[in-house]
């Protein structure tokens, strides 16, 4: 018999049954799906992110003091990465100016971005006083093309400031560009002139990007006067210290770069010697790795629930191929009558499971698609086509239909003849 | 001694067969026939005599507990399954008495069904399918179901696949056992037209009336052959 024939016969038959074949599909439809739901959510969840971090923060190294745990995958509790205010009570403040020159100094690094809180309690606009923490940090850390208006302040005693644009909306009154604030020390206040409202701040720790309410001055003068020091061991004076710095990194030397500035606090830093646990070093490419593998992993753990899901539409399949055989005995007697191979029998039977496989896959597949198209609108990531999983389903609903197939196929090929034509 | 003449389609030689169901049941119990290409033999006896078994040995549809079966030059309990599918696919076709027509397949599909199994492109087997169905008077049904047919319709969509790869042999178990009896002598008509064009026939019945239309009659009871009777066929004489 041709390829080409016995197919058809094999959907003829399946066509008889319309019914029960549609039913015996959906386990196999019902793992499919779940298979590329999931696959695809955490495809375009995996790309979002990358992509995001590919924009933004894929060169950034970011240096704490103390001993902590940044990356999600390998972190010493396995829990978050720390909030700010955490990590404001572990960390000691001991990055010092000396060792901000030295980092600037380190092959790759393109820019360093102190950030410390200032002793204020609030900050008022107009006759609005709300309780805000007071960022200091230097204008690498305000990227132009994040300024939702104006721009970034210049260091020195200025009296600019800029505010995230949560902070800006958290007053009732509109706050904008040549605005005056009024910064409250707790004994002493001091009036700034808002130049720049920023969506998103470099050298944040959270990596999916700071969307608090922050408010930025410039390092100097006001983190000098309002922050913590320390006396530096290298140099002998007071200097300020910082609890957390970002090194913006050359992108293509992102790894090298952060082994260089590991060194260096291990050998001869200031807040290696202030700072009893030492810094930890941590680049953001690697906290994106370890979300992309926690990723991963959950894709793989549902996809393993979809298989889950193929294996009972297996048995369906199996158990309706099986009840087939029996009922179309005296057929398989008929063809072997008629020049039929035990071969092309089994193929014939063969067929139509995998055909019945490969039909929950058709179904499946854009099913699941559906589903995970709709779950990332809802989540409010991109919808990213997982072309490789679309394969893999394919390749499982056949897989599915032709393991399912071959008992039943197998006993089909044995049956007699003479007692299937007796067989009424 | 396996007799493989030219001089005949099939020899059986000292043919045994036992079922074993418990108790071993001798169905065939020492048969030695042979029959010439182009005839035409019935097979007569009661119920249980081991017609059918006989007819599923010579059609390579099952092999004897001992003796030689050699239909077309082959001695059946010599090949292997593959070999003997072969030759019942090419040499020999089979019609039954409850027709055994594939029911979700088309008349023209059914009796193309060991062209298909021969490998045959879909137009020719078309082709072949049409030109028997139209021999048998069903040149209007061929799209047509088995469900939908009468049986003596469906009787004659098998008679017309046991033709389809023009077979040395043609093996009938009681092909008029289901019909009335004057679609029977329709049947019959279709067969020694059949017969007349060369194909040898082996056909099975209980009925005299029916195994009449053959040149002998092979009588056989208990498995055993009891006599050969030759027919005097007389040419039909013009209706009065
Ligand atoms: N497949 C089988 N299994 C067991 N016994 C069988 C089988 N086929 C036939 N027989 C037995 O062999 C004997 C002859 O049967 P069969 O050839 O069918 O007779 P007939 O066709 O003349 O009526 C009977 O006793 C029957 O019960
Ligand atoms: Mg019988």
């Amino acid at each position: 018999m041709k390829f080409r024939d016995g197919i058809g016969i094999a959907w003829r038959s399946l066509t008889g049954h319309r019914l029960r074949s549609a039913l015996t599909t959906v386990g196999i439809v019902i793992g499919i799906a779940t298979v590329i739901i999931f696959a695809s959510f955490g495809t375009s969840v995996q790309t979002d992110i990358v992509g995001e971090f590919e924009d933004t923060a894929a060169s950034e190294i970011i240096i704490v003091t103390g001993d902590v745990g940044l990356d999600p995958s390998s972190g010493g509790d396995g829990g978050p990465p720390p909030s700010a205010d955490e990590l404001g009570n572990i960390a000691l403040p001991g990055i010092t100016v000396h060792d901000l020159d030295q980092l600037s100094q380190i092959d790759g690094v393109r820019s360093v971005i102190p950030r410390g809180s200032i002793d204020a309690s609030s900050v008022s606009y107009q006759n609005e006083t709300r309780p805000q923490s007071v960022i200091a940090t230097t204008p690498a850390a305000l990227p132009e093309e994040n300024f939702v208006s104006g721009g970034p302040f210049e260091q020195g005693d200025s009296g600019e400031i800029v505010l995230s644009e949560t902070a800006a909306n958290e007053f009732e009154g509109d706050v904008g560009v040549n605005d005056t604030v009024v910064i409250d020390y707790g004994n002493s206040k001091e009036n700034f002139t808002v130049v720049g409202i920023i969506s998103q701040a470099r050298g944040g720790l959270n990596v999916f990007g700071s969307f608090s309410a922050e408010v930025y001055v410039p390092t100097d003068p006001y983190y000098r006067e309002y922050g913590n020091t320390v006396e530096s061991p290298s140099q002998g004076v007071e200097q300020a210290a910082y609890r957390q710095v970002t090194v913006v990194a050359e992108p293509n030397q992102v790894s090298e770069t952060r082994d260089r500035i590991e060194r260096y606090f291990e050998e001869e830093s200031d807040a290696g010697q202030v700072v009893e646990e030492g810094v930890t070093v941590q680049s953001t490419a690697a906290i994106v790795d370890g979300i992309e593998s926690v990723l991963n992993d959950v894709i793989q753990l549902v996809s393993g629930i979809g298989i889950l899901a193929l294996l009972v539409g297996a048995f369906g399949i199996a158990n309706i191929m099986l009840v087939s055989v029996t009922e179309r005995t005296k057929e398989i007697g008929i063809m072997k009558a008629n020049g039929a191979h035990n071969r092309e029998v089994m193929g014939l039977f063969l067929a139509e499971s995998t055909l019945l496989g490969l039909a929950g896959a058709v179904v499946g597949i854009p099913v699941g698609l559906i589903v995970g198209f709709g779950a990332a609108a809802y989540a409010e990531v991109g919808f990213t086509v997982p072309f490789g999983w679309i394969a893999v389903a394919t390749a499982m609903g056949i897989t599915t239909g032709i393991v399912a197939g071959l008992y039943p196929a197998w006993r089909a090929a044995r049956v007699d003849p003479i007692d299937a034509l007796r067989y009424e | 001694m396996g007799t493989s003449d030219a001089e005949t389609v099939v020899s059986l030689d000292g043919v045994r067969k036992e079922y074993d169901l418990g108790g071993t049941v001798t169905a065939l119990d020492g048969v030695t026939l042979d029959f010439e290409p182009g005839s035409y033999s019935a097979v007569m006896g009661p119920s249980g005599s081991g017609k059918s078994t006989l007819l599923n040995l010579v059609g390579a549809l099952d092999t004897p507990t001992d003796g030689d079966v050699v239909v077309a030059g082959r001695n059946i309990p010599t090949l292997s399954e593959s070999e003997r599918v072969a030759l019942r696919g090419t040499r020999i076709g089979f019609i039954f008495q409850t027709f055994n027509l594939m029911p979700r397949l088309t008349a023209e599909e059914n009796v193309a069904l060991p062209l298909l199994f021969a490998e045959w492109e879909r137009s020719r087997r078309r082709e072949r399918a049409r030109s028997l169905l139209d021999d048998v008077g069903l040149g209007d049904r061929i799209d047509h179901l088995p469900q939908e047919l009468s049986g003596g319709q469906r009787q004659r969509v098998a008679i017309a696949r046991a033709l389809a790869s023009d077979p040395d042999l043609i093996l009938a178990d009681e092909p008029t056992g289901n019909v009335d009896t004057e679609t029977g002598e329709g049947i019959m008509r279709l067969l020694e037209d059949a017969n007349d064009r060369g194909n040898a026939i082996i056909l099975v019945t209980h009925e005299r009336r029916i195994a009449e239309h053959a040149d002998r009659i092979i009588h056989i009871t208990d498995g055993v052959v009891e006599g050969i009777e030759s027919i005097e066929q007389t040419t039909p004489e013009p209706l009065q």
